[in-house]
């Protein structure tokens, strides 16, 4: 009998096993748009104006992107070239990369030039979906709608051009909203849409409020049959907040969430924290454009993902009696600094958005390409994509932490970022991890070779097996003076009298190289700034950190 | 000695005077343009009210939504011990109050009383454990009594902290 008890135990410990095997393959496979086996040898490109006003090029330009969405359901064709001065700086770059190592050959139109390229892709919507000019939730309504019954959006100004192409309108949103609150809109939308729409996907089409938009992930989002919301996570919204839940509590588990909160009614913290409470996976830029484009395009065949390891596995250092410093940039590659002057000057992290590597391939290859022999990536935020450890369950974290691992691995990568601002953040609260948390990191993290923490500065510390996990001692923030910085930095340097002393800074967005390396070559004390596997390796051999995690006595702010 | 006496006088009024009423108290508003950069927050008043030779520096934070109020209690008589004593830039580098410990602080009034002088000696929690920090400020009155200079020095930093305040009024 304890035989074929031990059997039995070793059998279902092995289908656990196995179980969780199987989850990190088939939930990356279920995500993951198809990918054509090359891209495209031609592509129509369509530039965009400056001008996202509700009341300006806001029209036009959901048009295209709704179009773009349709026509790139099962190819890549229609590229959009979004401004100068959109924050995801990536797009233009991008261009001259698919071009020389893919080989796609673009042809340009005009800019806005809806016309033309109705002309050319008409064929791909089945008619158009009018939205109300006077009531903006209409157009996230709108999205939903093209992506579910393949139609363009317009707005009543259109619809000469769409009859023109000979696009029927099949659903009419003009004064059906008048009056009402956004969780009625968005609430008549789930009645009608919700049970036709993607359980992988869905869209929080927030960000830019009010008066502007700035939609550049609905074309993705149109391509995958998202569901389209602004809803607000925030508790002074109840009813807005029990209609996302249970949006959220529909969905695949785990799945993605696309898009950002609205500046206008909710906090990143809310909106991030409720995400996590369902195990579910957030991208977070609303503004990524073209993702239905680059989605689809697989890695050049002679491409591999090589990361920049200073250290080799297994290797120890031994540290000096010295002041160490690493930079971390989290947010910046795309939206910050990378096409930015100077990098390359010194040792420098890049935090990577892992998704990339199923649902922007191109873009993961280009950075990986472009990057200097200083340039060094890490893993993050906190997990496959961007979440706050404390918010989601326990019971959640093996599905979540399978693909992390799997991404990781994919991407070359050894180290894993964490963030948590789900009880407070650089103001009020606390932004530590408590002990079990830091267990689940170093159980379920088993191949990192080490973890940092913070976005903020934060306190929590720990070192278990030669892998340390350090949080940040410093956040420069984009206004931050460089001779303040500095100042700071010496500040920190002062306080911190041991030797050797491990100063992990936080290098927000837009801060470029330049800025750092011009700050850091102000200190009066002799300090080595090396890269991130480098700092961790000496942290790792001269523990002069003390360790700490989250106490109970920890002011917690839920809602910052 | 009746000259004397006076002045003797006058030197033991003034301090009491300025107490009851110093010209210090009110709202002050933050000018961020004519300050050193503040890191984090978006606007900051200072709530100068007063009690006897007690103080009360209130700080009213903000930046974006989140809100902080923190207070300092200090004594022109005799120094304080304060809990949990607020500085105004401590979460974007890792310096936090340590937990627990308190705050020895020393105020003097100068400058026939348009200038309050405050000294603090702080524990401070930093990564590799605990630190104390010298924290010198003087709150200045200047420019017709509608404008205040904060000047912050710590033990630990090699450039001043120069914080510029205007006067709120009721209609403001």
């Amino acid at each position: 009998m304890k035989l074929r008890l031990l059997f039995l135990l070793v059998a279902v410990a092995a289908a656990s096993a196995a179980q969780a095997l199987v989850q990190e393959d088939s939930v990356i496979a279920r995500l993951e748009p198809k990918k054509v086996a090359h891209a495209p040898a031609a592509a129509t490109l369509v530039p965009l104006s400056e001008n996202w006003r509700m009341d300006g090029d806001i029209p036009v330009h959901a048009l295209l992107i709704s179009l773009q969405g349709l026509a790139n359901r099962d190819q890549p064709r229609l590229y959009l070239e979004y401004p100068t001065h959109w924050q995801w700086e990536i797009v233009r770059p991008l261009i001259g990369f698919l071009e020389k190592r893919h080989g796609v050959k673009f042809n340009r139109l005009g800019v806005n030039d809806a016309e033309t390229a109705l002309a050319l892709y008409v064929k791909h919507a089945k008619g158009v979906v009018v939205w109300d000019g006077s009531v903006r939730s209409s157009l996230i309504v709108a999205f939903t709608v093209a992506g579910v019954e393949d139609l363009v959006v317009i707005t009543a100004d259109q619809l000469p051009l769409a009859a023109k192409h000979g696009l029927p309108v099949v659903v009419d949103l003009r004064g059906k909203f008048a009056g009402k609150t956004d969780a009625q809109i968005y609430q008549w939308a789930y009645d009608q849409y919700f049970e036709r729409c993607s359980r992988d996907y869905y869209v929080v089409m927030g960000g830019h409020a009010g008066a502007e938009m700035q939609p550049g992930v609905a074309d993705f989002g149109i391509r995958q049959r998202a569901f389209f919301t602004d809803l607000s996570s925030n508790p002074k919204h109840p009813e807005e907040l029990a209609l996302l839940n249970k949006i959220l509590g529909r969905q695949n588990v785990p799945s993605i969430v696309l898009g950002w909160h609205s500046y206008a009614k909710d906090t990143e913290g809310q909106h991030t924290t409720l995400v996590g409470n369902y195990g579910l996976i957030m991208e977070g830029l609303h503004n990524l454009p073209n993702v239905s484009f680059t989605s689809q395009i697989p890695l050049t065949p002679d491409f591999k993902f090589t990361n920049n390891h200073t250290v080799k596995l297994g290797e120890s250092r031994a540290a000096e009696k010295k002041v160490y410093i690493a930079a971390v940039a989290t947010d910046a590659m795309g939206i910050g600094t990378w096409t930015k002057p100077g990098r390359g000057k010194i040792p420098y992290t890049w935090q990577v958005l892992m998704n990339w590597a199923w649902m922007n391939p191109p873009a993961l290859q280009y950075f990986y390409e472009d990057k200097s022999p200083n340039d060094h990536f890490i893993g993050g935020l906190s997990g496959p994509g961007y979440m706050y450890p404390k918010a989601i369950p326990a019971d959640k974290w093996p599905a979540l932490t399978a693909v992390g691992r799997d991404l990781m691995k994919r991407l070359d990568l050894r180290i894993l970022e964490i963030m948590d601002y789900s009880e407070g953040n650089r103001h009020v609260g606390n932004t530590d991890l408590p002990k079990a948390v830091v267990d689940r990191y170093y159980d379920q993290y088993p191949d990192a070779t080490g973890f940092i923490n913070g976005y903020g500065s934060a306190r929590t510390f720990d070192l278990r097996g030669g892998r340390p996990l350090l949080s940040y001692d410093y956040y420069l923030s984009i206004e931050r003076p460089v001779e303040e910085a500095a100042a700071d930095l010496e500040e920190l340097i002062q306080l911190n009298p041991q030797r050797p002393y491990f100063l992990l800074m936080h290098v927000r967005e837009s801060n470029t190289v330049e800025k750092v390396a011009d700050m850091l070559g102000r200190l009066s004390e002799s300090v080595e700034v090396v890269p991130l596997d480098v700092f961790l390796q000496l942290a790792a051999g001269a523990k002069t950190y003390r360790t700490y995690h989250q106490q109970p006595t920890d002011a917690v702010d839920h809602n910052p | 000695m009746r000259p004397f006496r006076h002045l003797l006088l006058l030197f033991l009024l003034v301090p009491a005077a300025f107490a009851a009423d110093p010209a210090l108290a009110g709202r002050w508003r933050l000018d961020p343009a004519r300050s050193t950069a503040l890191d984090g927050w978006t606007a900051w008043d200072l709530v100068i009210t007063a009690d006897g030779s007690r103080l009360s520096l209130r700080h009213d934070m903000q930046w974006r939504y989140t809100k902080v109020t923190a207070t300092n209690l200090v004594d022109t008589a005799a120094p304080a011990t304060v809990k949990d004593f607020f500085r105004v830039e401590q979460r974007h580098m890792a310096l936090y109050p340590a937990k627990g410990g308190t705050t020895t602080v020393r105020a003097t009034w100068l400058d026939a009383g348009r200038t309050l002088r405050v000294e603090a000696d702080t524990p401070i929690e930093i990564s590799q454990g605990q630190a104390n920090m010298r924290l010198y400020y003087e709150y200045r009155l200047i420019e017709g009594d509608q404008s205040l200079v904060l000047i912050e020095l710590h033990s630990t930093r090699p450039q001043p902290l120069v914080y510029r305040f205007t006067r709120v009024t009721e209609t403001k």
